[in-house]
């Protein structure tokens, strides 16, 4: 076997020599930048405090799928991603709506287009599955994502548009940013913040609908909100951020390709949800400052040295602040044992 | 003809403000002619940072208008300061001091162009002072409260304005805290900027501002601190509050000592 580097030779070690084929490759690196960008513009998506906006575009998808393969009578996906496209971009106007006419809360009306949304997809599926009509074999796996069937063409139209949308994100970065943290200041500063959501919640639909091969109608959302909430445990700046999910989410897309290519009867989107929660959960426990360990680690410290008397236990971020430190009751803490001092 | 003395740096007219069927603020007309430190003071619920929010076009007035330099905001954007509640940001964001700081460089950089050296400059400038230079790298939700509030001081600072508009930059903020904040505000002054406040304790209002106005869903009335605050005007403003009747005697009393 050739040397290969990287995640290709993890897809030769998957599915053996000589099953690696041009077309395979061009797919995987299609879809890892799909799952780079998802988790891109996720994060600003996450940052805006809108992670279930991807949900409502998500779950349209499907209807949209299906009439777009109703109406041309074929499979052809930029067509059907299209079809996926309008659907998902009208799901979001109606949860505007929702929002406006009926005031009801926002998991309320997101909760109600997810649930209507996908209903009209799955009995449009059902309705060309039960007919048989010609050519839909397949259709069925937009909904749980399968890479597999995916050509050379397929996978290029993916990553231009995913490369697009992170250059969108790279361009409007520091517009963004201002929009997310402080929506009130930038109004005032004369940012339009009306059309600045309006583009990042086009990108959120935009993403959802190319990762839709990938990881299907149910679980491309996670493609878009796991990898951003994974990275946030490792680092405080926004720029990283989105770097930090951009790799995870890439690493999560690789990888349910890679696993899925040799098993036909396997969907990639599961396995792309399963490895975005294993780097979340890791990234939840072992996270430097944040994560359950850190802390847990920082408080036992915290307890032992202020059981010592050592002042430097508080976190002296408010030091210039004059905080009336309790400096009597801390030699008296220090005489007794560290669990003693309430009570038995 | 020239922008003569003549011209309010700021004037809302006639300006009335509903949120749904509620109405907050009844036609307020309100000139401000000269630069000092202005204080916005009513009890809560008056309409005091709405006030500040229909002059920034942040809420639909239902009638009347606001003018800065006699122009309408849009025109001169880049000479109004607005310094938000503390609480209307997420502080867990990820970034740092410094960013936040330059965020007030970002409208006069306009669309898709990056701060640069001298953005960065001015934001370490800005935070020098309001004394968090050496926390300028630290993010910011491990701040305490009033160090968060300096950090909006000094993202204001960093936009260079003629006018700012500050919505209670004392609330929940520590005594020394305050100090700061209030020294700069009369840097700002002093430098022959307009800095208006929206301001809720009545006691350091009448010792920090030069002019009030004072405010209850209507204005009471407004000028020369010392002419304002007086027993009858704060009666009308507060009356039948009785949690705030302690406090209104409080500073009634001060007024009477100092004067």
């Amino acid at each position: 076997m050739p040397p290969l580097i990287g995640p290709v030779s993890l897809v030769a070690v998957a599915s053996g020599p000589g099953l690696v084929s041009y077309n395979t490759l061009v797919v995987l690196g299609g879809v890892a930048t799909v799952g780079f960008a998802a988790g891109v513009v996720g994060s600003l998506a996450l940052l805006r405090k809108r992670p279930l906006v991807g949900d409502a575009a998500a779950h349209a998808t499907l209807a949209g799928v299906a009439a777009a393969f109703l109406a041309t009578g074929r499979r052809d996906l930029p067509a059907l991603l299209g079809g996926a496209l309008v659907a998902a971009v009208a799901a979001l106007a109606v949860l505007v709506l929702i929002r406006r006419v009926a005031r009801t809360r926002d998991d309320a009306a997101t909760a109600v287009v997810i649930g209507v949304s996908f209903g009209i997809g799955l009995a449009l599926l059902a309705g060309i599955t039960a007919r048989g009509i010609p050519g839909s074999g397949g259709l069925e796996q937009f909904l749980l994502g399968h890479t597999a069937a995916l050509t050379a063409g397929d996978a290029r139209l993916l990553a231009a548009v995913s490369l697009a949308a992170v250059a969108i994100v790279a361009l409007g970065f520091k517009e963004a940013v201002v929009l997310c943290f402080d929506p009130q200041f930038a109004a005032a500063t004369g940012w339009p913040v009306g059309l600045l959501d309006l583009v990042l919640v086009a990108l959120v639909a935009v993403m959802v609908v190319v990762g839709l091969p990938a990881a299907g109608a149910v679980l491309v959302t996670a493609l878009v909100v796991i990898p951003p909430v994974a990275a946030r445990q490792w680092t405080d700046r926004a720029g990283p951020l989105l770097v930090t999910a951009g790799v995870i989410g890439l690493t999560a897309a690789v990888t349910g390709v890679v696993v899925t290519a040799s098993r036909p009867g396997l969907s990639t989107g599961p396995v792309i949800v399963l490895a975005a929660a294993l780097i979340c959960g890791v990234s939840f426990l072992v996270a430097p400052r944040r994560g359950v360990i850190a802390q847990w680690l920082a408080r036992v410290r915290r307890e032992r040295r202020w059981a010592r008397g050592d002042l430097s236990a508080w976190d002296l971020a408010d030091a210039d602040e004059a905080v009336p430190l309790p400096l009597p009751a801390v030699s008296h803490v220090a005489a007794v044992p560290l669990r003693g001092a309430d009570g038995k | 003809m020239t922008l003569a003395a003549s011209m309010p740096l700021v004037e809302f007219h006639d300006v009335t403000v509903a949120y749904g069927r509620r109405p907050v603020l009844w036609h307020v007309d309100l000139a401000i002619d000269r630069p000092c430190l202005f204080g916005v003071i009513g009890p809560n619920g008056a309409g005091k940072s709405t006030l500040l929010k229909a002059a920034l076009g942040l809420v639909p007035v239902v009638g009347g208008y606001t003018r800065f330099f006699g122009e309408p905001l849009a025109r001169v954007r880049g000479r109004v300061g607005y310094v938000p509640q503390r609480e209307t940001v997420d502080w867990d964001f990820p970034v740092s001091v410094h960013d936040v700081v330059l965020m007030g460089t970002y409208g006069r950089l306009g669309w898709f162009r990056r701060p640069g050296g001298r953005e960065r400059d001015l934001a370490h400038a800005c935070l020098e002072r309001v004394g968090l230079a050496d926390l300028a790298g630290r993010q910011i939700g491990r701040l305490s409260g009033g160090q968060q509030q300096r950090v909006f001081l000094a993202r204001a600072l960093a936009q260079e304005a003629d006018i700012y508009l500050f919505d209670e930059p004392m609330a929940g903020v520590d005594v020394r805290s305050q100090e700061r904040i209030f020294a700069v505000l009369a840097e700002l002054r002093d430098a022959g900027r307009l800095v208006i406040v929206v301001h809720h304790d009545l006691r350091t209002a009448a010792e920090w501002f030069d002019r009030v106005a004072l405010v209850d869903m209507r204005l009471v009335a407004a000028g020369p601190t010392a002419e304002v605050l007086t027993p009858e005007n704060l009666d009308r403003t507060y009356a039948g509050r009785a949690e705030l009747l302690e406090e209104l005697g409080r500073a009634v009393a001060e007024r009477g000592r100092t004067s």
